[in-house]
């Protein structure tokens, strides 16, 4: 039986805004699953529909088989939710929380334990609201671990967590996966969901616009490399592109820009070059897991909207320079 | 029990506020204050404690939906806003759940409130009279309790109603004038309001009980029609004067019998329950339906 499965599942708010649109999505027993998606594309609208914070428009949410709206106590007793949006906002300690949480779970849990698997024991009775934002984000992880749950929910669990707090997180979540858990994660960086999911699905204005497992992404976003060469003066063509793996060449001027399909095929298009032409610059786009999110998302908030096909989204960051 | 668990850490969170704890304190001190300038009047020790109770419940009229109202407009209104909401259910708690104990926890709080003058006035005149009519005592503790909880459910429908605080607060404030203000000052009374509309606008008839039945669907009026029930006969307030037949003396045992059954003391129970149990129906109701970002 699947943790999570949603059919047509739809959310509008007022007229025109649909934040969800006709989502079908089934997560494994047992599986990592990681949500990603831009700002805005709807994670947290499913997310809130799952836990029966926001009710459907259409379509249905299951947890376990059991019905999201109809029987959300019994589902609330199977899982743990790290939830976006949430506030400490009662005079309570860090500890009175977690103990809360504990209690409310009926759990045999530590809470000591959970404060300390989390490393916030040594500030467990300062009171929660005076925490950090990576503070408050380690009590509510630590929160959603009570009771051993079923199914852990975590909404951008990352947010606010220094490096090392996002590594460890990570370690936990790996461990109570190996322990049989299943994880529903979701987050806007993509780096984070590469580093623990089994499985991703890319979700942008409400639909679901891809899904596959890290290496069915990264088989696709291997094809699509590319190496671009400054010369001396302008490079001769001639038996670049017979090279294997080489899909494509283009000069302009003195630049030479050749696409791979083959990531391997960079350095034979570099010693070809260098045979004829003195090679002032290399600029290799390894187009990485990122690009392809761009493309799946049109670069989200900040793009034009346009998923192009095929080609590169230039990236500063992800560009490396090898030579 | 998620109820009780609920309640109990809303209570705790509660018990912390300093500006609760100032407000008790004032109470008491207002308490206090009231047994203290009352102790002058004449009569013996006991009629004078129980004129004490009557006063303190004339002031608890006007006072205790303010401290019901304040105790209890954030109750989910304050969760929504801060998102306490979302690990409250989160965790395996139902609506309803959390709900019900909200509204355990800030009954709660306004009965600690209204102990706290009790404490207070029981202690004055004790001192100043050495006499405790336990009846009157417990009667009107009795009934002040149950006037409070009309208001922290009023307010508990209105927070659920309210998406945001400064909603909330609105809630409040509109609901202390429609429910108190507007039937204790005698310019914008809601009598009046009646008797202008149903002789003027409409051109009928004068109709006292009429207007005196329109007032009385006020858990105010409710109250001090309520309070009479636990009160000595011949400390009874009449309410409605405007209703009692010209042979009948105001102060005679006769003049709450003398009234239509709808004006009587006794049928202020329906009143406060209607008060009791409507609004939090209402808003159970919404905060059931409510999407909860």
């Amino acid at each position: 039986m699947p943790s999570i499965r949603t059919n047509g599942l739809t959310k509008r708010f007022g007229e025109s805004v649909v934040a969800v649109d006709d989502l079908d999505l089934t997560i494994e027993d047992g599986e990592i699953f990681g949500f990603l998606g831009p700002n805005g594309a709807g994670k947290s609208t499913t997310i809130n529909m799952l836990l029966d914070f926001i009710r459907p428009t259409e379509g249905s949410a299951q947890v376990f088989g059991m019905d999201a709206q109809a029987e959300a106590a019994a589902i609330r007793d199977r899982i743990g939710v790290l939830p976006e949006g949430y506030g400490f906002d009662d005079y309570l300690t860090g500890r009175e929380y977690m103990k809360w949480a504990v209690e409310t779970k009926d759990a045999a849990d530590d809470p000591e334990e959970l404060l300390d698997l989390v490393g916030i024991a040594d500030d467990a009775d300062r009171v929660a609201d005076g925490y950090s934002k990576g503070m408050q984000q380690r009590l509510a992880f630590g929160m959603a671990l009570a009771d051993d749950p079923d199914l852990l929910i975590l909404d951008e669990p990352s947010t606010g967590l220094d490096p090392n707090g996002i590594q460890h997180m990570r370690s936990v979540i790996r461990d109570r996966a190996d322990s049989g858990t299943t994880v529903f994660f979701s987050s806007h960086i993509l780096s984070e969901v590469e580093a623990v999911c089994d499985r991703v699905g890319v979700m942008n204005e409400g639909r679901l616009v891809a899904m596959d497992s890290i290496e069915g992404l990264r088989e696709s976003a291997n094809g699509r490399a590319s190496i671009e060469l400054t010369c001396a003066e302008a490079p001769s063509v001639d038996g670049v592109a017979d090279i294997d793996g080489v899909a494509e060449v283009d000069v302009a001027g003195a630049k030479l820009t050749a696409t791979c399909t083959d990531p391997k095929a960079k350095v034979e298009v570099v010693k070809r070059v260098d045979r004829r032409t003195e090679v002032v610059d290399i600029l290799a786009d390894n187009t990485s897991l990122e690009e392809l999110f761009n493309q799946f998302t049109g670069g989200g908030r900040d793009g034009d909207g346009d998923v192009p096909a095929g080609e590169a989204v230039e990236r500063g960051d992800s560009r490396e320079v090898s030579a | 029990m998620s109820t009780v668990t609920v309640a109990k850490k809303d209570f705790k969170a509660a018990r912390r506020s300093k500006l609760l704890w100032a407000a008790a304190v004032l109470l008491g001190l207002i308490a206090a204050f009231v047994g203290y300038v009352s102790g002058n009047a004449s009569g013996t020790d006991a009629e004078q404690v129980r004129s004490l109770f009557r006063a303190l419940t004339l002031i608890l009229g006007i006072l205790l939906p303010i401290v019901a109202l304040v105790a209890s407009y954030l109750a989910i209104a304050g969760e929504r806003e801060g998102g306490g909401i979302k690990f409250l259910l989160s965790l395996p708690n139902t609506r309803r759940d959390v709900f019900v104990g909200k509204l355990l926890s800030r009954n709660g709080i306004v009965a600690g409130g209204v102990g706290f003058m009790y404490v207070a006035a029981v202690s004055t005149a004790l001192t100043r009279h050495g006499a405790f009519p336990a009846g009157v005592v417990f009667g009107t503790l009795l009934v002040t309790l149950v006037y409070g909880s009309t208001f922290v459910s009023v307010a508990l429908a209105m927070s659920s109603a309210a998406a945001s605080r400064s909603r909330a607060i609105a809630g409040a404030f509109g609901t202390y004038f429609l429910l108190v203000i507007l039937y204790v000052f005698p310019v914008v009374q809601v009598s009046r309001i009646a008797r202008w509309v149903h002789t003027t606008v409409l051109g009928a008839d004068p109709n006292p009980d009429l207007y005196n039945a329109v007032q009385y669907t006020s858990p105010y009026l409710g109250y001090r029609k309520a309070v009479n029930l636990v009160l000595p006969a011949d400390m009874r307030q009449v309410v409605f004067i405007s209703s009692v037949p010209d042979e009948v003396s105001y102060g005679s045992a006769e003049a709450n019998e003398a009234l239509p059954l709808y004006l009587q003391d006794e049928f202020s129970v329906v009143v406060l329950a209607v008060w009791l149990v409507g609004p939090l129906l209402i808003g159970y109701l919404l905060f059931r339906r409510a999407d909860l970002e």
